[in-house]
Order: structure tokens, then C-alpha cells, then sequence
């Protein structure tokens, strides 16, 4: 029963999605897919918390797992392909939320950019910390990435902490940030860290310690970095230093490398034609590009590429229109493009509705 | 000051290896130099030391972007600052800005693959290069059992930047691919140092058995008997995770897989808990090793048939780096000499995958000239693997670029692929006699390499006589401490500074 939490996660989003989408709408969800589609109905049916919780799902396995469900009647399928729960499969949800209850401070959609990030930092500040204690320089970082070298190289320059305070202050904060867990247990994230003479454990690894399965783990391990995540938000004067690991990271939108550009030259006021012209692409490209920033970044103003009156019908030919498709709001706005359509899906998606 | 001095006050040894300070001096006499030393005696040093003395760049190139990764790691370990690995990992904007500042570093590593951009090569010729060395020099050589494309460039760029102080390093290469050495990268007058390829502190057994299932058998007992720490090898990185898991269910210690299918982060993470004496046995596909500086490990076992005598002798020789008594053990089954075959010809792409790719070309001749962009496609036509599509690639370029019609060129590869694919086929061929034939299975390696046996060993093999004995656990009993698990107390530890 190696994947019976994840069957929980399915047959729980199964019931919050009321027969109204197929289970690929929990793949693009699980997986954290950036559509529209996507973010809108983790919104609509109030499953935001698990948006990008389980990045490496495939669509295979998730088919599978339905399969499973299906043949012992937890779930059925109507004609359009939607699954609902039955009343033994929503009995067996019942009790087993009880017994694998779901953490509490898991926040997918809100944290899904600054988590990994954030354990990068963290990990590797405690590793680094913990041999300066021990006054050895001669390790290997456990992180490899050269952006988070980079970042601890400055923080050490720019944290104002002694290097000795620097110790005493991080496990003041974590100490009193994960005793204040309730629904995990911290060692979740604790035996994963690293320092002097001690290599932390693989995820793996610490399920097994643990005697969890490797799906719940990851989640539970998702949960307490949320959590802590939320404490500084909550109460940054009482996490300064932890605070430090979340700068940059947090409201950056995360952009493709490409998009980024072509952002940046939107930013210097250039029209598309123009960029299109300067970074040698296609147009359609750097209009893919426009959509990616309206999904990501919520104050990018869509006015210099859409009039606001278009804006509003083509709002209005989306309500009106049962499946979203493209071409079916073309038909009821024809003198809008497919570009100018796409975009304000992408801006206004989430909030209509 | 004399270079044991140098070493002392650079690295910390007293001694050199054998064939380390006859490497370097030769290198600092300014000989081009032809090296070849066993697995786990040190080759890095042989170019790091002389980067010191000499003025200007150390170039190093370097097949494999682990194992480049691992050496820059070493030496900034070492407190080396100027390094750079010069790689696909770095970002278009770190390329840029490191190519503009190459002068500032000491230790330059390149992948051969980056040779290919003129910028790269540009920016190169303005350094005053003090040494340029090719690193697991073996791959030039197409009949080499790690035969690289990219390297066969290598003599050409030599020559574009002035025929620099060259030292080739290899650990396995035979006369043949010797000589291929020296011709691909120009090298007319030099020194050559070849050391034994033997190690004597290593015991050579092959073990038959009937069946898969005895052969697992036969493993979880060596596993629970033999003195750790130990590396498990397997062609299959799926079963080296369930010999792993297996292992782990029957209680032999703590083991872990370790395969180029996990995350960067557990790998790291599973490489440092065996160094550091946390882990005391790997389950790897060949993923795992290059690189690995770990002086004690007592035994390597090896569940499926190596593809190559020189690969075995890579992977047997992490054993014993501390001259300490090791043994390396080939488990072997009738039919298992099948799935190196299969793992050879799946190397190579097949003559219908090329007639497939020869039509798309005709019906889109405006690609030829930049087929690399359209790699995508052309693989989902031909459905050819990473390799293969390297193997085809930089071969159709080499030719098309002299000129000859696509017709032609496709049947040269067809003949080139024949010809690589009996050469992997004779390799093959070698390791399986080299398992059935009851002889000595030191001197028949040695052989291979053109070497006589020269000393009587203790344990010598398996045909010689060995005692097992000797390499097993003596006090069976580990007094595992089973101490509670305490976060607070763990977070303490990690953070606070010592008393």
C-alpha cells in the first residue's frame, strides 16, 4: 500500500471536484501546471493547497491509481469521463482522513515558488554554519546550485551576525518555530539536515526512519517548510534571520529565462513587433510571452495590448460560453484575436466566476 | 625548494605515489607527456602541482561533466579559488561572462563538446596556455573502450592553440590505443610513463552460478559476510534499487542505490553518507564512482558482465586506494553474457534508424546545414537515443562538412557502426573468455595490457587459490547504538558551537 496516501489526495480531490472535471485536471494540479485552466479550478473547487505538491506524478501512474480505485468501486466514471465518489469510496475517505489527515499548513499554491528555494538556503545555511562551529572549512556543499552559492556567499557578507550569533540565533528561531508544530512531527525536516561529520538522510531515507510511506513524507516535509513559511510571514520580528532566507524568493515571478527578456524590453516600452524584431523570434513567441507574464504577475496592466472594451466582451463571451475554448469565444467576439483572447483569460481567469 | 617540499606545503602529503613525481617532472621539464596510471593513485595531482609552478592557464579536458564537477570541487576543496568548470551546466549569461574573464583563473576545465564554438576557442588562444591536458586521454581512440566523438577534434584544436605543453592521462590503455594517443593529438616527441595497470592488494575472484536467483542468493550472503565498506555494480539502475531494497529487507546494514535517475540532491547526499562512514555498501550502475575519494573500501562486486576489461578495472580499482588488502568478485550465470550484447548494439543507431533519418533529410534537404537544431525532430522521426544521436550526429557533420553527398555519407556510417559495433563485440568477447578460461586471472588480464605478472601474490585469484576468509567480517556482531531520535537535540548539535 506504498501509494495509499496519494489514493487519499485523489479520491479527496475526486469529491471536492463533483463530477465536473476528468482526473487529468488533478494531474495538471498535482503537477502544478500553469494554465488557466489549471489555477482556476484549484480556486473554483478550493483545492489550492495541493497545487505542485506532487511535481513528479505521471500521468501513467495517476491513470493507474484510478484504475485501482475504480475496480473496487471507491470511484465510478460517468460518459464524459468525470469521476465521482461512491458512497463506500467516500466511507473509506472519511476514515481515512482520520488516519492520514492531510497537514494542516500544506499551502501549495501559495508557497509553490519559494519552498524549494527556501530548503536549498536552509539546508545548505546549516550545513555551512555548523562546520564553522567546528572551524572546518574543507566540505562539500550539499547544494550545488550555483544561484544558492551564491546567495549564502552574500548572506554571510551581509547578515550582520556574528558568525558565531549566527548558530545560536538559527536554532533559537527554528526551535521555537517547529516546537510549535502540532500535526507533524519536525523530525520530518530535521533528520534531512546536514553538518559537521553528519550527512543528513535522503528523502527516502527518512520516511523509512520515520515508518511513513514515501508519499506521506513528502508531504508532511512540504508541511512543515509551509509552515515555517508562514510563521515569518506571520510574524516576521520574531523570525529576523530565517526572515533573510525568504528574501528574493518569494514574490519573484517565476518566469522562463526567454520570457524574462521579453519582459524586461516590455518594461522599457517596446512594442512586440519591435521585440520580436530585436531578439530575432517570431512574434506568436513573444506573444506567448505576454500571456506567461499576465498568468504570473498579477500587476501587469493587459491595456496597451487589449482596449478595455474588448477586455469586456470577450470577458463576457468566456461567462457565457460553457467550455472556454478559444474558438468558441472567437465565434462570439469576432473581431477580437486569438492573442488578445488568450490574454485575458490569463489576467482575469482567476477572479471571474 | 624540491616538489616533496611543494607537496607538503600544497596538499599536506609527505610521498608521492608511485609515478607521480616522475609525471610531474617530466611535464615541468617541458616534455609532452603521455601518462598512464591505475585507477586510484592520484592523476589529478599530476597536473595540479605542475598548474602551480608553471606561469599561465592549466587547460584540462574532461569527457564526463561529473567527473569535471568532481575535480573542480576537489581542488576549490583544496582551497582553489581560480577554478572554473567551463560546461553546459553554467547558464548563456555565465558562459559569457566567464569566457571574458578567463584570464582569471588557474585551472580552466572545458568539456570537449565546447571546443566546437569558435568563440570558446577564440578566447582561448589569447591565454598563454601552461599546460593543456586531456584527461581519460583513452577516449580518442575510436577502437578505446569510451570512444567520444568530440575528442577526435582534439588534436586540431591543440594545433589552433599553438601546440601547447600537452599531457594525456589515462588509467587503462593498451599499446594500441596508446599510439592512437599520440597521433590523434600530434604528439611526436615525448615522454611516456606507463605503469602497471595491476593491483596487487586487489584479489580477483569469479563465481559461478546457476541461475538469476543464486546469483542473488550468493550476493546477499557476501553482502552479510564480506568486510564493508563495499560497491555493488549493475547494468540496470532498476535493479540495483530493488537489490537495495532486498538488501535492506534481509538486514544486511545500511545500504543505499545510487543511479543516475535520482535527484541531484540524494545523490550528494547518499555519496557523502558512504564517505563519511554513514552507509556501508552501495547498489550503483557505473553512474556512481568517478571521482569518489574514499581510501577504505574492501570489496566490489560486480552482478552483471562488464562490457570491457579496461571499464572493470575502473570500477574494481576504488577498491583499496589505502594498499590494504581488497577483493574484487564477478558473479556470473550462464546467459549473462546476453545482455552486454544487447546493451552494445543499443548503443549504436541501427541501419533502418538511418535509413529513416536519410528520407526525412531528402524530403528536407534546408536542414543539412544545421541539423543540430533539429535534433528534436529528427529523434522523434528515428526515435534514436541521446547516444545514438551523438554517434550520428558527429558523424553525419564531419562529413558533410568535407563535402561528401548525403548518399554516401549515410553508408559510411553504416560501415563506421558495423565496424564499432564488432569492435564492442570483441571487448565483449574478451571479458566472457576472460571469465570461462581457468588460467590465472591476473596474468590474463595483464596480458590484455601487453604486462607479465612479475610477484607471487597471497590471494592472488580465484584459479590461483583464495582464501575468502580473509575478507570477511570478524566481529559480527556491530553493537549498533539505537539511540533515540531527538530533533531539539539534533538542531543543538548542528548549531551551536562547541563547548
Amino acid at each position: 500500500m506504498e501509494s495509499s496516501y496519494l489514493k487519499i489526495v485523489i479520491l479527496y480531490c475526486i469529491k471536492e471536484l463533483q463530477g465536473q472535471r476528468t482526473i487529468y485536471s488533478i494531474l495538471h494540479l498535482l503537477n502544478g501546471k500553469k494554465s488557466s485552466q489549471t489555477i482556476q479550478d484549484a480556486h473554483l473547487f478550493q483545492l489550492t493547497r495541493f497545487f505542485k505538491t506532487f511535481g513528479q506524478l505521471t500521468r501513467s501512474e495517476l491513470e493507474q491509481l484510478a484504475a485501482e480505485m475504480e475496480n473496487i468501486n471507491w470511484i465510478s466514471q460517468d460518459e464524459n469521463g468525470h469521476f465521482t465518489l461512491s458512497v463506500k469510496g467516500g466511507r473509506y475517505l472519511q476514515s481515512a482522513l482520520l488516519e492520514y489527515p492531510i497537514p494542516s499548513s500544506l499551502n501549495g499554491w501559495k508557497y509553490h515558488t519559494s519552498t524549494g528555494v527556501f530548503w536549498e538556503r536552509l539546508s545548505l545555511l546549516v550545513q555551512v554554519i555548523s562546520h564553522l562551529n567546528y572551524n572546518h572549512a574543507k566540505y562539500l556543499p550539499i547544494q550545488r546550485k550555483r544561484n544558492v552559492l551564491s546567495w549564502l556567499k552574500d548572506f554571510l557578507k551581509t547578515s550582520g551576525a556574528d558568525r558565531n550569533e549566527l548558530g545560536i540565533l538559527l536554532n533559537k528561531e527554528l526551535q521555537h518555530c517547529l516546537g510549535s508544530l502540532s500535526d507533524i512531527n519536525p523530525a520530518v525536516l530535521t533528520l534531512r539536515l546536514t553538518g559537521y561529520n553528519h550527512i543528513g538522510l535522503t528523502d527516502v531515507q527518512a520516511a523509512k526512519q520515520l515508518g511513513l510511506g514515501q508519499d506521506y513524507y513528502h508531504h508532511q516535509f512540504l508541511g512543515v517548510l509551509h509552515y515555517i513559511l508562514e510563521c515569518i510571514k506571520h510574524s516576521p520580528s520574531r523570525y529576523p534571520l530565517l526572515g533573510k532566507l525568504v528574501s528574493g524568493s518569494e514574490d519573484s515571478v517565476p518566469l522562463t529565462f526567454s520570457t524574462k527578456k521579453t519582459y524586461s524590453l516590455l518594461n522599457e516600452d517596446f512594442g512586440l513587433d519591435e521585440i520580436a524584431r530585436i531578439r530575432n523570434l517570431k512574434r506568436s513567441t513573444i506573444e506567448d510571452h505576454v500571456v506567461e507574464v499576465a498568468l504570473n504577475e498579477s500587476s501587469f496592466d493587459i491595456t496597451p495590448y487589449v482596449a478595455n472594451d474588448r477586455q469586456k466582451l470577450i470577458l463576457k463571451a468566456a461567462n457565457s460560453s460553457e467550455s472556454r475554448q478559444l474558438k468558441q469565444i472567437r465565434q462570439l467576439v469576432p473581431e477580437a484575436d486569438y492573442f488578445e483572447i488568450r490574454l485575458v483569460l490569463a489576467k482575469f481567469g482567476e477572479e471571474e466566476r | 625548494m624540491n616538489l616533496e617540499t611543494i607537496l607538503q606545503k600544497t596538499y599536506g602529503y609527505t610521498s608521492f605515489r608511485p609515478g607521480q613525481k616522475e609525471i610531474i617532472a617530466s611535464v615541468l621539464s617541458g616534455k609532452d607527456t603521455v601518462a598512464m596510471l591505475p585507477t586510484g593513485t592520484g592523476k589529478s595531482l599530476c597536473y595540479q602541482l605542475p598548474g602551480y609552478l608553471l606561469e599561465g592557464q592549466v587547460i584540462i579536458i574532461s569527457p564526463l561533466l561529473s567527473l569535471m564537477q568532481d575535480q573542480a570541487e576537489q581542488l576549490m576543496l583544496n582551497g582553489e579559488k581560480k577554478v572554473i568548470a567551463f560546461n553546459s551546466f553554467l547558464t548563456h549569461e555565465e558562459k559569457r561572462q566567464s569566457l571574458m574573464n578567463l584570464r582569471r583563473y588557474k585551472f580552466i576545465f572545458i568539456s570537449p563538446e565546447m571546443l566546437h564554438f569558435e568563440a570558446v576557442l577564440s578566447q582561448l588562444k589569447k591565454l598563454r596556455i601552461a599546460l593543456f591536458v586531456v584527461d581519460e586521454a583513452h577516449c580518442i581512440s575510436q577502437w578505446g573502450y569510451d570512444f567520444r566523438p568530440d575528442y577526435l577534434k582534439l588534436g586540431e584544436v591543440r594545433k589552433r592553440l599553438g601546440s601547447p605543453l600537452t599531457l594525456a592521462l589515462t588509467a587503462t590503455a593498451t599499446p594500441a590505443v596508446k599510439e592512437d594517443i599520440k597521433k590523434s593529438l600530434g604528439i611526436t616527441e615525448g615522454s611516456e610513463f606507463i605503469y602497471s595497470v595491476d593491483r596487487p592488494n586487489i584479489s580477483l575472484s569469479v563465481e559461478r552460478l546457476n541461475s538469476y536467483r543464486d546469483k542473488i542468493e550468493r550476493l546477499v550472503e557476501l553482502a552479510e559476510t564480506l568486510e564493508g565498506p563495499g560497491i555493488i555494480y549493475f547494468s540496470s539502475k532498476k535493479i540495483a534499487e530493488q537489490t537495495a531494497e532486498l538488501l535492506r529487507d534481509r538486514g544486511v546494514g545500511s545500504v543505499m542505490a545510487y543511479h543516475g535517475g535520482m535527484d541531484q540532491e540524494s545523490r550528494i547526499l547518499v555519496q557523502q553518507q558512504f564517505i563519511h562512514g554513514q552507509l556501508d555498501l552501495i547498489c550503483a550502475t557505473s553512474a556512481f564512482g568517478m571521482g569518489i575519494n574514499k581510501e577504505n573500501i574492501r570489496y566490489v562486486i560486480h552482478f552483471h558482465m562488464p562490457l570491457q576489461i579496461e571499464s572493470y578495472l575502473q570500477e574494481i580499482g576504488r577498491a583499496g586506494r589505502d594498499g590494504k588488502k581488497s577483493i574484487a568478485i564477478l558473479l556470473f550465470a550462464p546467459g549473462d553474457e546476453q545482455l552486454p550484447y544487447q546493451l552494445a548494439e543499443s548503443e549504436l543507431p541501427d541501419n533502418v534508424q538511418i535509413d529513416w533519418i536519410k528520407g526525412w533529410l531528402e524530403e528536407n534537404p534546408e536542414v543539412m546545414s544545421s541539423l543540430s537544431q533539429y535534433e528534436e525532430q529528427i529523434r522523434q522521426v528515428s526515435g534514436l537515443t541521446d547516444t545514438q544521436w551523438r554517434v550520428f550526429e558527429d558523424f553525419f557533420q564531419r562529413k558533410s562538412s568535407q563535402g561528401i553527398p548525403l548518399g554516401r555519407v549515410v553508408e559510411e556510417i553504416k560501415v563506421y557502426n558495423q565496424k564499432r559495433l564488432e569492435s564492442k563485440r570483441q571487448s565483449i568477447e574478451e571479458v566472457y573468455s576472460w571469465i570461462s578460461m581457468n588460467v590465472c586471472r591476473r596474468e590474463h588480464i595483464l596480458s590484455f595490457f601487453k604486462e607479465e605478472k612479475t610477484e607471487a601474490i597471497r590471494n592472488c585469484c580465484d584459479v590461483c587459490g583464495l582464501e575468502l576468509n580473509d575478507f570477511t567480517k570478524k566481529n559480527n556482531k556491530e553493537n549498533q547504538e539505537n539511540l533515540q531520535y531527538d530533533w531539539k537535540n539534533h538542531l543543538d548539535a548542528l548549531l551551536i558551537p562547541g563547548e
